[in-house]
């Protein structure tokens, strides 16, 4: 099935074809019949050999004959000296590589040649790099042939500045050449290993091999700026260089940890953020209250989610209601051998102790923060090719991930006027840059929240499409979603435990489900969206001190009898707007 | 005179000819062209894309649904009676090692018959697909082939004597478990290593630890994880997100399956079904998506090919269908992103679990 192109022929033509074709045919189905009885009969001979060559030839997808064709020649091994042993397979490596020259994709072929290599006496490793080198000129994008090649290198230990020196010169003939640029990437971190000082933390989860640039050291690294720089210069059209530059200027993954305890008297209830969802129904946590560890039920911020990034417990009743005593809460988190501690003074009704995004610098973009100075070159470098080419989105695109790595907010306006230019230029993915840019609209509001030390959260009038990082958001008492064009209220919502207004008038909103079990919410203003149904207004009603729900201009209050629906459906609501 | 034609060439290629496609399939089921004998070793999944094609098209009342069910069990790879060759138990792809037809009872002697860990994998779903309840599946058997089909580093092979070992066949393992309802068939945190062990620098998938990434191999990846329950657990929010963007770049017209290689029509199944699976889909082109789908269909024969121009072939049928079942094409049943069947035979499958659970 590999693209077969059709080709118009004569009456005639077509019946030599066919003609040729059954009598191929004939003799397959006669080879294949041989082969199965001398097999079944357990025959390992020459003879053997020979049928099942004929056959791999024409179907070199038949896995059963390449099984039996190599016990034939271990067999053979046993009868043969090694003089003898090392011809035969000098004459399978031939036999393949006519076999690879009808089909280059065959995984079986590849396959055996792979095994074939582990078992001659001696390899011509030299021969069998050049047989790839022969091959990836045909098709460097053949990845069986990549694949081959990277088991002679390791067999044959070809020392990996060599193979680094075979993607120069393939890259520096063709900057297109993505499989190439992949190799470059497992080959660097092997010869340019950074220091293991900043190998990443133990306990962390198993890191990908190639994911993280920042095991290579930084003179390579810089090395490897201007390769790539020279790629997307010359050709800012290619994918490859900016997927490799990407990858460049990446930097590790954040330690896994508790990032924020949240205590409230009222009631009675610990709410804990984690860095990333965690399953922490398994005994995964431990709660000490005032030195004395206590057993409590660890929840997620919903049913549905056995992975949830903000976890609730209920302390016993009485534990901590008393606004005169003062109390010592800490969260172990065993497994990533982390902990939190959070303190509860008298005369305070709630208390918390988080890491603020701003010290985390959690929103720079994944890039790496201790080099600014060259991010900050890297920065001008792309600000001049964006002048040769405005509508390159690749340009545009690694620098707004440049900016937000510098300076979020500094070059939020920028950053806004970019995303407009990418949603022109690559039309097909506006509705993905929509997101992306919400994202980073949320991520600034944040750190601008942090910077003026208040729990009020305003994305106002911002073209939001989407709403995220709301595990940020567990302290804050109120938001404002207003004039955007938000559709879902989405289960993570339920996130905002400390939330008391909601506003998110002049939005599409259809669905509420995310508003759902939020102790302190008291008011809704949802004026001018969407809901339709009194089905959608379920979750409100697990909000036990919801005293204010506006509803005007929703689809829902011109249905009959709505007034006394919603309030059979919302009883401790008192002020309903319709 | 010429725009008119070409106008009205245009729209014939953008309405979709669900009759050809039924046509192209039932053929595919009967009678298959030479070209396609080096695929005999692997009919079993020739089938599956022709049922799960005419399920797709809700034309499943074409056949003889006993009939075919019939010959799917006389396909599996039965125990022998002293249970010496549980390690071999599964589905083969076809007859061609020449054992006798049987569909109950004990298994043969052969030293050379045994499951291929794709032929299980199509092999259920062709039943499940076919309304079959799996009673005479005979379960722990194709486990235990299953576990024999592992390696250390969490892959498997596809065949017990060995084969390459790959990201496809956990996939297919973990189909079969996900299926079976039974995650004793293989090593899952094993095979969870091997996955995050193959994600590569662009955060795409590649086959393996230190392969490129491709549409097919994070169609498998994520695929395999959201099967088991465990795509939040095995990948940071950060991964996720840059998997999302490597996938959605997929997207020139229909999809390609790697960077600076053409669209073909299975990618916009393989890459489409991933950004389902990862929330992002709608985010994608629906309407380019469907004009090169449709590029690709051939108005006489039926069935898609991967390139405009070139001969239809049932792989390429069938994930196109998938493709334009995913955007919404208003006659196609609507497909399970990770299992690769319609909700409807999904929906069978899932009341067939609820039994074997009360039970």
């Amino acid at each position: 099935m590999h693209g077969r192109v059709k080709v118009k022929s004569t009456a005639q033509q077509e019946e030599e074809k066919r003609k040729e074709r059954e009598k191929k045919l004939k003799i397959y189905t006669a080879a294949r019949d041989a082969c199965f009885s001398k097999r079944k009969d357990g025959v390992c001979d020459e003879e053997a050999l020979h049928l099942t060559q004929q056959l791999l030839s024409s179907n070199p997808d038949f896995a059963t004959l390449w099984n039996y064709r190599r016990e034939i020649l271990m067999h053979q091994e046993t009868v043969k000296d090694e003089s003898e042993v090392q011809k035969m397979y000098q004459n399978e490596l031939s036999f393949l590589e006519s076999c690879l020259k009808v089909n280059p994709k065959s995984y079986g072929s590849w396959h055996h040649r792979s095994w074939v290599s582990e078992r001659a006496p001696q390899m011509d490793w030299a021969r069998e790099l050049s047989l790839c080198d022969r091959c990836l000129s045909l098709d460097d994008r053949n990845f069986h042939c990549w694949d081959y090649r990277r088991i002679v290198v390791k067999k044959s230990a070809v020392p990996v500045g060599k193979e680094l020196e075979f993607t120069d010169r393939l890259i520096g003939s063709n900057f297109s050449n993505y499989s190439s640029w992949h190799y470059r990437s497992t080959l660097l971190p092997l010869l340019h290993p950074q220091s293991p000082e900043s190998a990443p933390p133990s306990g962390s989860s198993p890191p990908s091999p190639q994911t993280h640039s920042h095991r290579v050291c930084e003179e390579q690294l810089l090395k490897e700026y201007e390769l790539v720089q020279n790629a997307f210069f010359t050709d800012p059209n290619d994918q490859s260089a900016w997927f490799y530059y990407r990858w460049l200027l990446g930097r590790a993954e954040r330690e896994e940890m508790i990032s924020c305890v949240f205590i409230s008297r009222d009631e009675e209830r610990v709410a804990v953020a984690f860095s990333r969802p965690v399953q922490a129904q398994s005994g995964g946590l431990l709660l000490v209250l005032d030195g004395q560890p206590l057993q409590v039920d660890w929840r997620s911020i919903h049913p549905r989610f056995k992975h949830s990034p903000v976890w609730i417990c209920d302390l016993p009743p009485g534990s901590i209601n008393n606004i005169a005593n003062e109390h010592n809460l800490t969260v172990h988190w065993p497994e990533k051998h982390t902990r939190r501690d959070c303190a509860l003074y008298t005369g305070r009704n709630e208390s918390w102790c988080r890491d603020s995004a701003t010290d985390q610098e959690l929103f720079r973009s994944e890039l790496s923060v201790e080099k600014s100075s060259v991010l900050q070159s890297e920065l001008q470098s792309c600000n001049q090719l964006l002048e040769l080419e405005p509508l390159n989105k690749w340009c545009l695109l690694t620098i707004i991930l440049l900016m937000r790595a510098l300076d979020p907010l500094g070059y939020e306006k920028e950053t806004l006027a970019h995303f407009q230019t990418l949603k022109e230029v690559d039309s097909m993915r506006s509705a993905y840059y929509s997101d992306l840019c919400s994202k980073f609209m949320i991520e600034n509001t944040i750190l601008k929240m942090e910077y003026a030390e208040v729990r009020v959260f305003s994305v106002s009038n911002k073209n939001l499409t989407t709403l995220c990082h709301l595990d940020q958001l567990l302290l804050i008492t109120h938001i404002n979603l207003s004039s955007n064009q938000l559709r879902h209220i989405s289960f993570h919502f339920s996130m905002l435990q400390c939330l008391k207004v909601l506003e998110a008038e002049n939005n599409c909103i259809e669905n509420l489900e995310g508003v759902y079990c939020l102790p302190k919410l008291e008011e809704v203003l949802l004026k001018n969206n969407n809901i339709a149904t009194l089905a959608a207004l379920r979750p409100l009603a697990t909000c036990p001190k919801l005293r204010l729900l506006d509803l005007r201009g929703n689809p829902v209050t011109q249905s009959a009898d709505a007034e006394s629906h919603l309030a059979e459906l919302l009883p401790s609501v008192a002020c309903l707007l319709l | 005179m010429a725009e008119e034609e070409s106008l009205s060439e245009e729209l014939e290629q953008l309405e979709f000819l669900r009759d050809r496609h039924v046509r192209f399939f039932q053929r595919t089921m009967q009678v298959l062209p030479e070209m396609y004998a080096s695929l005999e070793t692997t009919r079993l999944t020739i089938l599956f894309f022709a049922l799960s094609g005419l399920d797709v098209l809700d034309a499943l009342d074409v056949i003889d649904s006993n009939d075919m069910i019939e010959w799917i069990y006389s396909l599996q790879v039965l125990p022998t009676e002293d249970q010496s060759n549980l390690s071999r138990c599964g589905f083969r792809g076809s007859s061609h090692i020449g054992i006798p037809y049987s569909t109950k009872g004990h298994g043969v002697r052969h030293p050379y018959d045994s499951g291929h860990v794709a032929m299980t994998y199509t092999g259920l779903c062709s039943l499940l697909i076919l309304g079959d309840d799996l009673s005479r599946v005979n379960k722990q058997a194709c486990l235990a082939g299953l576990r024999a089909l592992q390696l250390d580093d969490g892959s498997f092979y596809a065949v017990p004597e060995g084969s390459e070992n790959d990201i496809r066949f956990i996939y297919c393992a973990a189909s079969i478990c996900y299926m079976l309802d039974d995650w004793s068939g293989m090593d899952v945190q094993k095979a969870i290593e091997y996955i995050r062990g193959s994600l590569s620098y662009d955060s795409g998938f590649g086959q393996g630890a230190g392969r490129e990434s491709h549409g097919g191999w994070t169609y498998c990846a994520i695929a395999s994880l959201c099967l088991m329950g465990r795509l939040e657990g095995a990948l940071s929010r950060r991964e996720l997100d840059r998997i999302r963007r490597w996938c959605i770049m997929r997207q020139q017209s229909g999809f390609q399956g790697r960077p600076n290689k053409p669209v073909d029509t299975c990618y916009s199944f393989w890459v489409g079904a991933t950004l389902e699976l990862l929330d992002v889909f709608q985010y994608t082109n629906f309407d380019k998506n469907r004009t090169f789908i449709l590029s690709t269909q051939d108005g006489l024969v039926g069935g898609f090919a991967k390139w405009p121009e070139c001969s239809p072939d049932p792989l390429h049928a069938y994930l196109g269908l998938c493709g334009l079942s995913l955007i919404g094409e208003p006659s196609l049943r609507k497909v399970h992103p990770a299992l690769n069947i319609t909700q409807r035979a999904f929906e069978h499958l899932r009341q067939l679990q609820q039994t074997w659970r009360g039970q």
